[in-house]
């Protein structure tokens, strides 16, 4: 899992049937240097490539979520969907101590 | 399999249900000398590792689905060990 903060949502027209239902967040994910401490995310974007994630727990712009990449993030749907960044936690408050 | 240090943890009301009661811990990828590789990524931790501690975190999502008890969980991060000493050959 990655954290990331949630910088606006994409909507589809046409999806898979798989698909339906669910919402899509564009998340910029945080790097060591530009990473969450305390409550709010960091301000502006990390250098890290936005992506597109998808979300049923209800994520929205300025939320900082956890979200998991890779095959994983197709596992908790019940037939096989291409999904590869899946929305797993709401982050509420981060305690971040970087050694220097 | 990765080798990293503990930096933080954090809290999450709203998470996938197989989250629920696990600990977060944010981890730092380290190379041989210690300094970062990558960027930080977030585990759950069965082992209770502190803050600063070196751990090992697996990043096979059916490794995690076994500890979390749910065979329908995105979970992948999960740390499976905390690291003594390190000897380099």
């Amino acid at each position: 899992m990655r954290l990331g903060t949630v910088i606006g949502r994409v909507t589809l027209s046409k999806s898979l049937p798989a698909l339906r239902g669910g919402r899509w967040l564009l998340v910029s994910p945080f790097t060591r240097d530009h990473f969450q401490q305390g409550a709010r995310p960091p301000k502006g974007l990390s250098g890290d490539p936005t992506l597109v994630v998808y979300d049923n727990l209800g994520g929205n712009a300025g939320d900082t979520i956890g979200f998991i990449e890779g095959r994983e993030a197709a596992i908790p749907f019940d037939e096989p969907t291409p999904v590869d960044a899946i929305n797993a936690a709401l982050v509420d408050e981060v305690t971040y101590s970087p050694l220097k | 399999m990765l080798l990293a240090r503990v930096e933080g943890n954090l809290t999450s009301t709203c998470k996938h249900p197989s989250l629920i009661g696990w600990r977060l811990l944010v981890c730092q990828p380290i190379d041989d000398a210690g300094r970062p590789s990558a960027a930080p990524v977030i585990a759950i931790d069965p082992h209770g590792a502190a803050l600063r501690q070196r751990v090992i975190v697996s990043t096979d999502g059916r490794a995690a689905r076994v500890a979390v008890k749910d065979p329908k969980s995105p979970v992948r991060n999960i740390i499976i060990g905390i690291v003594d000493e390190k000897s380099e050959s």
